[in-house]
């Protein structure tokens, strides 16, 4: 009966949200506009575009056209940004410059958008959806000139202007290899979670859309922040719709989860603020102007003895490992997660966690250079043990489907966390590629695990079973996205485990046990596959054993429109990861070599001992602001 | 024409080999419901056809090319693009990793026989399959079978090779699990793909050692690095124990030290670690002791699947790597001796289980696991070439037996319509009269695997064994990086023993073989009954199943009938090939006083560089004369594994058999419960992780998420709870409070705080500089023996001092205050002995 009503309703919300015609529209006048550009390469594109338009079986041009141009785009993507063709880019870059103010835009459209939204009638919640997709799309158009640049080692779309000019704070962002993707992840998966969202969501739809916008806007804020305030106001602004998203649109029990992840990511944050003060403070007493400063790069010039540093990086590094997560500060996640919305689950491991991940990269490696390499190995062992390892066979005894993935992340997570810490080229790549990969793998998971949740209100593995039958082309794409989770080559997650794990093994950072951690992560291969194959078949595969389940839908066409783009992704960084790693080399080589370069100086024992002091400028890669150079000379 | 199309370093005709069938199941898989099964059909048997064609031309090219350039190890090469880099080697240099496909002597066997066979395994499942729903998803799967076990044997470099490896274990694991909504068949699948996933962390193993030793993942790069994977110097081996060559120190009271080998390190040479984490990975894809125990789950597959995956192709894959990475596997005489034993022990185990097994499947699936362990003492005692052979023949004889099996099953399907029933050699007897092509053609292929004289399997097993014995040592090279001695050797036993476990492994094959043959297709048909009867419950619980045509299933149904054309022209084209197969590697035969082996002379260029790297010991004359002895020795094992069947099943029907399983019941059981290794796993590595896992959750949700989260909230009470009592709102409380805040801050004024700071200039001299207060006056002692420079007070706020390198000294300030309150402080000062660099401090 309960089956009955369910399709019943969902039906209803699909006709109901009849006028995708408008972001159809401008999908397709975005793929007009861009293809004009790049006219020698539409033949593979209107290619792929028509295979794609044929795949899907039972569904109409509604379903086609949007499977069409998904495609297209990013058939068109991967030609463009492929690294052979670079010589194009640098010539037509060369001719284009860095517009300062892009970064801006590209954070302060989604703001806007979500304070324009506050000012839309509430009883038209379609009218609030549309215009949420279109200022997420223009958003995503905002981010083609960054794929136009050739990263290299340094900084782009620099802007750097004073904001409160007696505390040294400053608005600075700006752009590399490594938050390039970062954000690209960003802004590619905000409207495939909100799309996805607007067919289980049907309450509080105007607040939904604001929350999301602000969401996404403090989201590429953090990401692109170098000044260390701003980043802790987008940072903080981050934690709040995504407490709403939790404790509004959640679960049974989803106040108490939102409570839990709300104190748990605070918590670090507080100290981080603590830690951020003392900084900028010890930089006045140090600096020639004794000003205080924020700025990323003044920052990480502050050579700090041992007894200041480790408690410096203790206070950012348990802040960022808390969202992460790393054990054992992880519990907040699996409790998040089964109590978000399918759209929140997206969001929060998709990009969320990679915070936490990139927080390390940039700021404790960054600006604590020896203490990040001396605790490396312990806590490496940490990212194995606790997070590998624990993480999966903790997963593998879930039984609520939705905590099983969280589980996984964690275990994922502790790839990227085993990457970050080995600290070789080839590991920070995979790590940073493995943060990619998992926000589009997990993220297909979640989503996926969404449509058999909007139809039987159930996570329990137990609860389904056989449904491979009644749901063929469901039950593919799924062992699709497990299979890119659990990594098999030629898929996305293959790529990152493997760089990460070679990239262990060289490392120099991790004493002699650098072998075991990377033995330890190689057996995170097989534990992966032992526990989502185990929920596949639970869940697929076997005979029916439940009524409900037997004439369930297939998924519907909206449905197939959202993780499309995943599941394409998968393949696309599987086959072509070098279009991601040629551009992020040139910033990982840089802050590779500022790290060891560090830990080559002060060898044995590493640490720096004197009063604290400044380091001079590095020469290269800090577009440093003219207004401060003149400041420092005076 | 050739080579300007094609040049052998962008030989782009590799591309459209692999991409054929990736076509082809890319549009059965997505459209192949709706296309129908004529299009299905013929889009399936296109792409590997047309594969096929490719691989023939690819191998004429080849041929040519290696007839060019004689004796040299020549490949035709492609390259897609530029798949990913990782760091590596020694100084931590990039690694570009391309997704390249190459093809030389080795891989180029192993193309057509993939192909070719495959094609024929195709047509043969096109009528097999033919009433199945899912036929278009089965073509589908198989297709990306063929393309991805193509990517596995063309791939140039080990993580293309996996590509292949995983992809194929994949496929694997969906068509073993292909009729899904019965639970064992998933869990099969599932027990494959994990079995396989365990060797495939030995694969990921060996592969960041490669990366880490050699520099490199290509062949060609892995070949020219290998001079580094043995060495005497401690520092370029791998250390076992203690794990990465640290040192144990006590930690608390736990006395580590005491794990601190006394007599050194101890440490293996990287070649030994690549080589058996190599190994491992062989082990899960080609079904060897320990992780042997998927395959014959696996038969819950469809049986073409089993004829192409589970016997002539897939599992072979880690013979062929052995093969591929000779030049580094004969580095290690250790590894050689292991895989050879292994070999060995895994022949010996699975004939002995294989015995007494009643269904026709699982006797097949253990005689390969069987077949396998054989090809492994040919690569263990470092017979490539013969190894390798057995591997090309027993993909003709083994697939010919399955399809014939599946011939024999879906014959009796059509009777029984049960699975477990069809399949059971006690239903069946005497289909030879009604199955004439099936009979004769498995007949050939018995004759093969049980090594009757003259047919393939004769002269690839019988030069296994051959090799075996005469290379005393096991492994016939001597390593010039250890001719100063000190080296591993393997025990004169081995060899022997080896030889040995073989032959009695190749007794109990002719005897299964032949007992199964004996049993199916001799005697009488015994399945006029058995079944249908048990049937009759089946169809009226279930009322499912072909439910058309109601027979009447208490009366004996028509007669077991032939397989159609597509069935039977695969079966006769695999069983002349068991027959024949044979001739192109028989060094027995001797034409001109040569040994008659084109096989062994197109496989020499590939293993040359093993044979380079250590040095051949030519085996001497003893060798040669033992030639026919041991032969005959392969002949006798034929003579009487056949005999005993001949006497047991055929002269006796089968009297002896059951009366010895009579007078052992204990060993018939275990044999039949296939020694039980399945339970000794569950109850020892399964239990384990599983109660590890169990605790870990347990563990998560009591005392990670229980206690963090509950003690930090206690804190946080008890302090509510403290502070609470303060906040009573009673005024004079209050009032109280602040006469003792006001007490305490006055104090602070009242006490002298003695407090400096040092500051240090480039010549040693330090200034200690006395923090001011409120009307104090300092006394100084400057040298720090006890007595004040100035007997009184005075107002001099700092003193200098000068140090020379490596001295220390004491400072001593006493403060007193307006009250007449004194307070001290002891300042010490050290000049480091090294000189103090300007900028640096």
């Amino acid at each position: 009966m309960s089956t009955h009503t369910t399709s019943t309703r969902e039906d209803e919300g699909v006709t109901k949200f009849g006028t995708r015609e408008l972001t159809l529209l401008a999908l397709v006048a975005l793929v007009a506009v861009v293809a004009a550009r790049f006219v020698d390469a539409s033949v593979p594109v209107i290619l792929a575009a028509v295979v794609a338009a044929l795949v899907p079986r039972k569904h109409g041009w509604d379903v086609r056209l949007p499977l069409a141009v998904i495609t297209g785009l990013l058939v068109l993507f991967v030609l463009r940004a492929w690294p052979a063709s670079s010589e194009d880019i640098d010539s037509a870059a060369a001719a284009t410059t860095e517009s300062p103010k892009l970064l801006s835009w590209l954070i302060g459209l989604p703001l806007a958008g979500a304070a324009f939204v506050l000012f839309l009638p509430r009883q038209s919640p379609q009218l609030v959806r549309n215009f949420t997709m279109l200022v997420m799309f223009a958003t995503l158009a905002l981010t083609i000139p960054l794929l136009n640049v050739t990263m290299g080692r340094g900084f782009h779309f620099n802007q750097d202007i004073p904001w409160l000019a007696s505390l040294g704070i400053r608005y600075h962002v700006a752009i590399d290899g490594i938050t390039l993707w970062l954000v690209m992840l960003t802004v590619f998966l905000q409207p495939v979670a909100a799309w996805v969202s607007f067919g289980s969501i049907q309450t509080r739809v105007k607040d939904w859309c604001f929350a999301l916008l602000l969401l996404e806007g403090a989201m590429l804020g953090a990401f692109l922040s170098l000044d260390l305030f701003l980043f802790y106001v987008f940072w903080e602004l981050m934690l709040i719709p995504m407490y709403v998203m939790i404790g509004v649109w959640g679960g049974a029990n989803r106040i108490k989860s939102a409570i839990k992840f709300f104190l748990y990511t605070m918590f670090g944050s507080v100290l981080m603020l603590a830690a951020i003060l003392y900084l900028a403070y010890t930089y006045a007493r140090v600096s020639p102007t004794h000003l205080p400063s924020f700025d990323y790069f003044e920052l990480s010039r502050l050579e700090l003895p041992q007894h200041v540093q480790i408690w410096l990086f203790a206070a950012f590094a348990l802040s960022f490992f808390i969202k992460v997560p790393m054990w054992p500060v992880h519990t907040w996640l699996p409790d998040a997660h089964t109590e978000a919305p399918t759209g929140g689950s997206i969001i929060l491991a998709a990009v969320m966690l990679k915070m936490g991940t990139y927080g390390y990269l940039r700021f404790c490696m960054g600006l604590f250079p020896e203490a990040a390499g001396s605790q490396a190995a312990t806590l490496a062992g940490v990212a194995v043990l606790g997070g590998i390892v624990y993480g999966a066979l903790c997963a593998w005894k879930q039984d609520d489907v939705k905590r099983l993935i969280a589980y996984s992340s964690v275990a994922h997570l502790g790839y990227v966390m085993l990457g970050l810490f080995a600290a070789t080229p080839a590991s920070i790549e995979g790590a940073v590629l493995q943060m990619v990969n998992h926000g589009i793998s997990t993220g297909a998971l979640f989503l996926l695990f969404g449509v058999i949740y909007d139809r039987r209100h159930t996570r329990m593995a137990d609860d389904f079973g056989g449904l491979a039958k009644p749901m063929p082309v469901y039950a593919t794409l799924f062992v699709i996205a497990t299979l890119a989770s659990v990594g098999l080559p030629a898929t996305n997650g293959f790529i990152g485990e493997f760089m990460v794990i070679t990239g262990t093994f060289v490392s120099n950072h991790l004493g002699h046990v650098n072998g075991i951690q990377a033995v330890g992560a190689a057996i995170g291969v097989i534990l992966g596959a032992l526990y989502m194959l185990s929920v596949v078949q639970k869940m697929f595969f076997g005979p029916i054993t439940k009524k409900e389940n037997e004439h369930l839908e297939d998924i519907n066409g909206r449905e197939m429109v959202a993780v499309a783009p995943l599941l394409i992704m998968v393949f696309v960084i599987g086959l072509f990861p070098n279009i991601f790693l040629s551009r992020m080399k040139g910033a990982v080589a840089r802050t590779e070599e500022a790290l060891s370069s560090r830990l080559e100086v002060n060898v044995p024992p590493r640490y720096y001992e004197g009063p604290i002091r400044l380091l001079p400028r590095a020469t290269e890669s800090s577009p440093l602001p003219a207004d401060l150079d003149q400041g420092a000379s005076k | 024409m050739m080579d300007s199309l094609f040049p052998p370093e962008n030989f782009s005709l590799l591309a459209l080999i692999v991409a054929f069938p990736l076509l082809g199941a890319f549009v059965n898989g997505v459209w192949g419901q709706q296309l129908g099964k004529r299009a299905v059909r013929f889009m399936a048997l296109t792409a590997v056809g047309l594969s096929f064609v490719a691989s023939v031309i690819t191998f004429l090219a080849l041929a040519k090319l290696v007839e060019h350039d004689k004796g040299e190890h020549v490949k035709l090469a492609w390259t897609a693009w530029e798949w990913m880099h990782t760091t590596g080697g020694h100084g931590n240099t990039e690694i570009p990793i391309q997704l390249k496909l190459s093809v030389d002597a080795l891989s180029g066997v192993m193309m057509l026989v993939i192909t070719g066979v495959g094609f024929l395994i195709h047509l043969y499942a096109t009528s097999y399959m033919e009433d199945d729903p899912a036929f278009w998803k089965f073509f589908a799967y198989l297709n990306l079978f063929v393309f991805a076990m193509l990517v596995l044997v063309l791939a140039d470099n080990l993580p293309v090779l996996f590509i292949g490896w995983e992809g194929v274990g994949l496929c694997s694991y969906l068509l073993i699990g292909f009729w899904y909504q019965e639970l064992p068949n998933a869990a099969a699948g599932k027990k494959a793909f994990i079995a396989n996933r365990i060797g495939d962390f030995g694969l990921i193993c060996g592969m960041f050692l490669l990366v880490h030793y050699t520099g490199a993942l290509d062949w060609t790069g892995i070949a020219n690095g290998s001079g580094s994977l043995v060495s005497t110097v401690d520092l370029q081996r791998v250390h076992v124990w203690p794990i990465g060559g640290g040192e144990f120190r006590d930690i608390g009271f736990l006395p580590l030290h005491l794990l601190q080998p006394h007599a050194g390190n101890i440490t293996i040479s990287a070649a030994t670690a690549i080589a058996l984490m190599l190994f491992l990975g062989c082990t899960g894809k080609s079904a060897q002791i320990p992780l042997y125990v998927w395959l014959p789950d696996a038969m819950a597959g469809p049986t073409p699947v089993s004829a192409l995956i589970h016997a002539a192709t897939m599992v072979t894959a880690g013979v062929y790597l052995v093969c591929r990475l000779s030049f580094v596997f004969v580095l290690s005489p250790f590894t050689m001796t292991v895989i050879a034993i292994t070999g060995a022990a895994t022949a010996l185990l699975a004939a002995t289980i294989a015995l007494v097994q009643n269904d026709i499947k699982k006797v097949l699936a253990y005689s390969t696991v069987s077949q396998l362990g054989f090809m492994f003492i040919g690569v263990g005692v470092g017979a490539f070439t013969a190894g390798f052979f057995h591997v090309f023949t027993h993909a003709f004889f083994k697939a010919c037996l399955f399809l014939g099996a599946g011939s024999v099953i879906h014959a009796m399907h059509a009777r029984i319509h049960d699975g477990v029933q069809s399949q059971d050699v006690r239903n069946m007897g005497g289909l030879r009269k009604y199955m004439p092509l099936t009979y004769w053609t498995f007949f050939a292929s018995t004759l093969a695997i049980a090594g009757c004289p003259f047919t393939s399997g004769f002269f690839s097993k019988d030069e296994i064994l051959y090799r075996a014995f005469v290379d005393h040592t096991v492994n016939p090279f001597r390593i010039a990086a250890y001719s100063d001695g000190g080296h591993w050797a393997a025990p004169n036993w081995v060899a022997p023993a080896v030889f040995i476990v073989g032959l009695l492994a190749a007794v109990m094959t002719a005897f299964y073989m032949f007992r199964v043959m004996f049993l199916t297709f001799h005697g009488d048909f015994r399945g006029w009954t058995i079944g249908r009867a048990s049937m009759i419950s089946h169809s009226e619980v279930s009322g499912h199943g072909h439910g058309e045509h109601h027979e009447d299933l208490t009366k004996p149904g028509h007669a077991p009938h032939e397989s159609p054309w597509q069935m039977t022209v695969p079966l006769i084209v695999l069983g002349t090939c068991a027959i024949f197969a044979g001739f192109l590697n028989a060094p027995i035969i001797k034409i001109g006083g040569k040994p008659w082996e084109p096989m062994g002379k197109w496989l020499d260029p590939v293993f040359e560089d093993a044979v380079k790297a250590v040095g051949f010991r030519q085996p001497g004359e003893w060798a040669a004369s033992m030639e026919w002895p041991l032969a005959a020795c392969g002949i006798s094992a034929f003579v009487i594994g056949t005999g005993v069947a001949y006497w047991m099943y055929i002269a006796q029907a089968g009297r002896p058999a059951k009366s010895l399983a009579e007078a052992m019941p204990g060993l018939h059981k275990l044999l039949m419960d296939k020694w039980r290794i399945d339970e000794l796993y569950e109850v020892t590595v399964l239990a384990m992780v599983d109660a590890l896992a169990d605790t870990f959750a347990v563990f998560d949700q009591s005392v990670v998420d229980g206690l963090l989260p509950r003690l930090s909230s206690l804190i946080v009470v008890g302090l509510g709870t403290v502070l609470r009592v303060f906040q009573n709102g009673v005024v004079h409380v209050y009032a109280a409070f602040m006469v003792v805040g006001l007490a305490a801050t006055g104090w602070f004024f009242v006490a002298p705080h003695a407090d400096a700071t040092v500051t240090v200039s480039d010549n040693g001299d330090y200034v200690v500089q006395a923090s001011p207060g409120m009307g104090y006056s300092y006394q100084w002692d400057t040298n720090g023996d006890g007595t004040p420079d100035e007997k009184t007070f005075g107002n001099t706020q700092q003193v200098k001092v000068h140090l020379d390198p490596g001295k220390s000294q004491t400072v001593r300030l006493e403060v007193q205050n307006a009250f007449g309150l004194h307070g001290a402080k002891e300042i010490p000062i050290t000049r480091p002995s090294a000189p103090l660099e300007v900028g640096q401090l």
